[in-house]
């Protein structure tokens, strides 16, 4: 019984040595990095400019147009192993991979549908 | 290497898809008057594939396909009639609530049943990466779905925090998958049971830990349920009774199907943690719902308490040989959970489209001018209580059963703690039962009798008929169990 919870033992060695790196880390830093306080350096990061009311540099329009970039990405990493394996695997992959294609595709007919490719 | 396809066995899942694919296509050309056909497509789809899983269940017999990795046996054929099942009272509940809204309809049907495509494969996965695969499925969806009321900071706050936990909880659990994956060098659960049997090394203590713990954010055992009442609170009324029955049990068949065909041999790997994960839900979950004023953040607490009710057999599976009642009693109590707790959600939606609010105060003298939604209420709080003659004394029944199969002094803590917190539990169920029957309604109330949708009222009755028949005739679940697990 007792042998049987000791296993247990390594999930607390695990947790122990997951919380002693991240302390170790963070702690180490804490007490050989020079500190200067300046209010500049406790304003949130966000790539150089103001994090809250300041206008942001990328309109937000080609956040859709990566959102849409992801369906072509994703139809590629399938695609490219489908096709060296195309010969070996017949005719019933072929048809796999149209509908596969159609459904993806769907996203794009979605997108067109709601107006969203339309840079107004 | 080219995989037979059988497609009598994936026609469920075939059926979903395609509606998938009709529901969004009908929204492109529907006007904006004419979108709730889209949710008439929907409700279609799903009851069509309730067709091939009688058919399945009819032919009988064990279909494997990929390897072993997707298999159609009477244990996935009950959870994928359940998923359908509580799909379509989902929508039933949804018809209204988001039609009133009036927006985004088709996405809402698409989204939906995308999370139902999930959890039938999920129900058919023996394999880590198809369970992985079918778990984000499931609940990549509901996270939408929790945000659905976009206009309402709570809803956003629901959904924000239900994305950030599941993705927490998915990188928990993968990280425990690679390591049953580094340690047995396989992802079919059947050839995990094989090496893990003989198998000894500390690490497969964690890599069980881990995976079982990103299995409980899911499932929204303690102590990683805080997400959960905020999210059900926050998320629209019916999305938290889809979240709260189908995403939750989408959990426990993964749950399930990871410790019964994968980790079963080595009960070190489980039990003790699973241990853990029910008492602690039973006691917080119980406790904490005491002090609930909300009613949906009351559910919330109850359906944790109910999670560490169906997690008891989990704890005790391996010992004396009571994996059989293990098995049936997790399926009998998942598919009485379902009924039980949609149908409590159904009342509570009804009763909100009058009061616009989720206080349990605004349940006062419901009795007076509503009785029959009082009575059925007063049905399904004390079913999940667990009082006969409701379907909910018979899933406790089975949990106790299969508490004192194992017969060992760990199980014999746990059925007497889960004893307790039902006695606790019965307080807050009680409460509510109270406040409709013997509290006047409040000052200036509108007491007309409540007129329900017809969508609503049908959820209700069928909730409502599954609690009484089985309550009176238990034998109608028990036999799906027996089936479940392999009788």
């Amino acid at each position: 019984m007792t042998d049987y919870y000791r296993e247990y033992l390594a999930v607390a060695v695990l947790i122990g040595a997951g919380l002693a790196m991240v302390g170790g880390m963070l702690g180490l830093g804490k007490l050989i990095r020079p500190t200067r306080p300046q209010p500049q350096k406790y304003v949130t990061y966000e790539a150089g400019s103001d994090p809250v009311g300041g206008w942001g540099q990328s309109n937000v329009r080609y956040y859709v147009y990566a959102l849409l970039f992801v369906m072509f990405d994703v139809e590629a990493v399938f695609i490219f192993p489908w096709a060296v394996r195309l010969e070996t695997l017949g005719v019933q992959s072929l048809i796999s991979m149209i509908v596969f294609i159609v459904i993806l595709a769907l996203g794009l007919v979605y997108a067109w549908r709601k107006g969203v490719l339309r840079w107004a | 290497m080219n995989p037979g396809w059988d497609f009598h066995a994936i026609a469920p899942v075939i059926i979903i898809t395609a509606t998938i694919v009709a529901v969004l296509i009908a929204d492109f050309f529907f006007e904006y008057r004419g979108r709730f056909r889209t949710q008439q497509i929907a409700s279609l789809g799903v009851l069509a594939a309730m067709i091939p899983i009688i058919t399945l269940a009819v032919d009988g017999g064990t279909r494997e396909m990929f390897n072993g990795g997707f298999v159609v046996d009477p244990y996935s054929l009950v959870f994928q009639g359940f998923f359908l099942a509580a799909a379509y009272i989902s929508m039933l509940l949804s018809v209204d609530y988001i039609g009133d809204g009036d927006y985004y309809q088709g996405e809402f049907y698409v989204l939906l049943l995308t999370s139902v495509l999930g959890m039938l494969v999920m129900s058919s996965a023996r394999d880590l990466i198809s369970i992985f695969v079918a778990l984000e499925t499931i609940s990549i969806p509901t996270f939408v779905l929790a945000g659905w009321r976009k206009h309402d900071p709570k809803s956003n706050e629901a959904a924000i925090k239900y994305y950030l936990i599941g993705v927490m909880s998915s990188a928990v659990m993968l990280y425990g998958m690679s390591l049953v994956f580094g340690l047995t060098g396989s992802t079919l659960l059947s050839e995990i049971a094989d090496k893990v049997r003989t198998l000894d090394s500390p690490l497969l203590i964690v890599a069980g830990f881990l995976t079982i713990a990103g299995f409980a954010f899911k499932v929204s055992a303690v102590p990683f349920h805080f997400w959960a009442p905020d999210t059900y609170e926050g998320a629209p009324t019916p999305v938290t009774a889809f979240l709260s029955v189908a995403s939750k049990v989408g959990g426990f068949v993964a749950l399930l199907s990871v410790v019964w065909f994968g980790f079963s041999p080595n009960s070190a790997m489980f039990q003790p943690v699973l241990w853990g994960l029910a008492a602690a839900s039973l006691i917080l979950g119980n406790l904490v719902a005491l002090r609930q004023t909300n009613i949906v953040r009351m559910l919330a607490y109850s359906s944790i308490a109910q999670g560490g009710f169906i997690l008891v057999p989990f704890a005790v599976a391996s010992d004396g040989g009571a994996w059989t009642s293990s098995i049936q009693s997790v399926v009998i109590y998942t598919l009485i959970y379902g009924a039980m707790n949609l149908g409590a959600f159904a009342i509570v939606i009804a009763l909100a489209r009058r009061t616009r609010s989720a206080e349990i105060t605004s349940f006062a003298g419901l009795g007076q001018y509503a009785p029959g939604m009082a009575i059925v209420m007063s049905m399904f709080l004390f079913s999940l209580a667990g009082v006969p003659p409701f379907a909910g004394w018979f899933a406790k029944f089975t949990m106790f059963r299969a508490a004192l199969d194992a017969n060992t002094p760990a199980a014999t803590v746990l059925a007497a703690l889960a004893a307790v917190s039902s006695v606790i539990a019965f307080f807050y169920y009680a409460r509510v039962a109270r406040e409709m029957w013997f509290h006047q309604p409040p000052e200036g109330a509108d007491v007309h009798p409540i007129r329900t949708p017809v969508a609503l009222n049908a959820a209700v009755v069928i909730c409502a008929a599954i609690v009484i028949a089985v309550g009176v005739y238990p034998q109608l679940f028990a036999r799906l169990g027996d089936l479940a697990a392999g009788g």
